[in-house]
């Protein structure tokens, strides 16, 4: 029997960092939007099973990753049922260092964006992102320097060796 | 420069908060209402594909009388984002220390030809004795070991429920092998593997079998579900397959007029019996070819364990 209370409980607690994440790994607020949502309802409909899993915020991330790169979704969906909710609310547009980074990380590989998020959002080291993303630490390693350095190629001030001298960790 | 991308990616969060989701209750809805609507699908091209012959099942060794035929749509185990847990109780592996387990044969399973070595009843059941899919099957998410049913409810009966030695369940989402990579799974095995003293392996396969016989029929929430025995044959020692069958209702409860149809097996390999609960996924259910070849891995997996 699913319990809508901790599931609600677990939604709010969990959801805006999830989001923040999807925006980092999708490149884009609305579509964050759609798949992190995506990912809770996929979360909803087996949260009798998910609810007493070791880490379902993890599971919740690896689903939003997948969709991410999933060219195939359907999550036309969101859209309407959020239309039901009302208008959404009038917010400021993003930042300029917003734009900035997300406009560079759409040029990334969805492993290195997923990486990159996971270290600078969730504050992971290598090891954990490495667990999470189920591939070796070498492998971890070689993502965030790539990223890194394809970063610092396209944000302006940034050098490679820098960032690799101070987060790889 | 680290403190500066880290100073970009606050930025980002900073921008990404204000612009929230949509309310719990809302999504909750919104994934129910979809749920119920995708396994009206998924039970129409079911019924194209395989001719209405999927199956639901459930080995009643820990059944309750209201475990529910199948999971609810779309009830894949939770994708084991840390490793699935070794058997709980742990216990002489078998295929380490075969000296260490007593002869114990089973006078009622049949023979292996050639009057071959006495049937070993293992005392415990390792993560290498449950198949792995083939790798067009794999979703990645992994295989989730748990606690509860292995079949689903059958009027009551516990079939199987005497005489176990050892038992883990796993749950293990699949794909077809057309589906592309990282969309949603087509399907869910509930999976176990029993071991059973000697002799009493068979008994279980007879007692599913007299089980699904005697129920027929059984109401299950508001609808009516229907169980029947299928032909089978070719897996295991011996094997049952069976079916069940209920209406499938909308997001109103409402009949559609379509069946949502599960399939289950039950194989026996000398005193371990293993069980494949196909439990489909958002309401879909997987061909019976995915099935039976999923059945036969299961069986060899076993096999390589055994020997």
């Amino acid at each position: 029997m699913r319990d809508a209370q901790s599931f609600d409980e677990f939604y709010r607690s969990t959801s805006p960092r999830t989001l923040r994440y999807g925006h980092a790994v999708a490149g884009d607020h609305g579509e964050a939007q759609d798949l992190v949502q995506e990912a809770y309802a996929r979360a909803w409909r087996q949260w009798g099973k998910l609810a007493s899993h070791p880490a379902p915020e993890a599971w919740l991330r690896l689903v939003v990753s997948r969709l991410a790169t999933d060219r195939f979704r359907r999550l036309k969906g969101w859209r309407t049922a959020m239309s039901r909710t009302g208008p959404p609310q009038d917010v400021r547009p993003p930042g300029e260092d917003t734009v900035l980074l997300v406009g560079a990380l759409r040029q990334l590989p969805a492993n290195q964006r997923q990486a990159l998020a996971l270290h600078y959002l969730f504050d992971m080291p290598v090891e954990e992102i490495a667990r999470e993303t189920r591939v070796p630490t070498g492998t971890v390693k070689s993502w965030l320097s790539r990223g890194r350095s394809r970063l610092a190629e396209l944000l302006p001030g940034v050098t490679s060796e820098e960032l690799e001298v101070n987060d790889v960790a | 420069m680290s403190r500066e991308l880290t100073g970009l990616y606050r930025s980002l969060a900073e921008d990404t908060d204000p612009r929230g989701l949509a309310s719990p209750d809302v999504v909750r809805r919104h994934a129910d209402r979809r749920a119920r609507a995708r396994a009206a699908v998924g039970v129409l091209a079911l019924a194209a594909l395989v001719g209405g012959t999927a199956v639901g099942t459930q080995f009643v060794l820990t059944a309750g009388p209201d475990t529910p035929v199948g999971p609810p749509a779309g009830t894949p185990a939770p994708p084991s984002v840390s490793p699935p847990p070794a058997d709980p109780t742990p216990a002489p592996s078998v295929s380490s220390t075969p000296s260490a387990l007593p002869s114990r044969t089973t006078p009622s399973a049949p023979p292996s030809a050639g009057g071959g070595p006495p049937v070993r009843t293992p005392t415990s059941i390792p993560d290498s004795a449950f198949f792995a899919l083939a790798a067009a099957n794999d979703t990645g998410a992994g295989a989730a070991f748990s606690d509860g049913p292995v079949l689903p409810r059958l009027c009551g009966a516990e079939p199987g429920g005497s005489g176990v030695v050892r038992q883990r369940v796993r749950a293990v989402p699949f794909k077809l092998a057309t589906t592309p990579e990282g969309y949603v799974p087509d399907g869910l095995y509930r999976h176990s593997i029993t071991s059973y003293r000697s002799g009493r392996a068979d008994d279980a396969l007879r007692e599913l079998r007299a089980a699904v016989q005697g129920c027929p029929e059984q109401q299950i929430g508001s609808v009516t579900s229907r169980q029947k025995l299928l032909p089978d044959g070719g897996y295991g020692d011996e094997s049952v397959l069976f079916e069940m069958r209920k209406p499938f209702l909308d997001a109103n409860d409402e009949p559609t007029g379509d069946e949502e149809v599960r399939l289950i097996r039950a194989i026996r390999v000398g005193n371990v019996v293993t069980v494949l609960w196909e439990q489909g996924w958002e309401g879909s259910s997987s061909p019976k070819s995915q099935v039976d070849a999923d059945s036969r891995r299961a069986v060899q997996a076993i096999r390589d364990w055994l020997d």
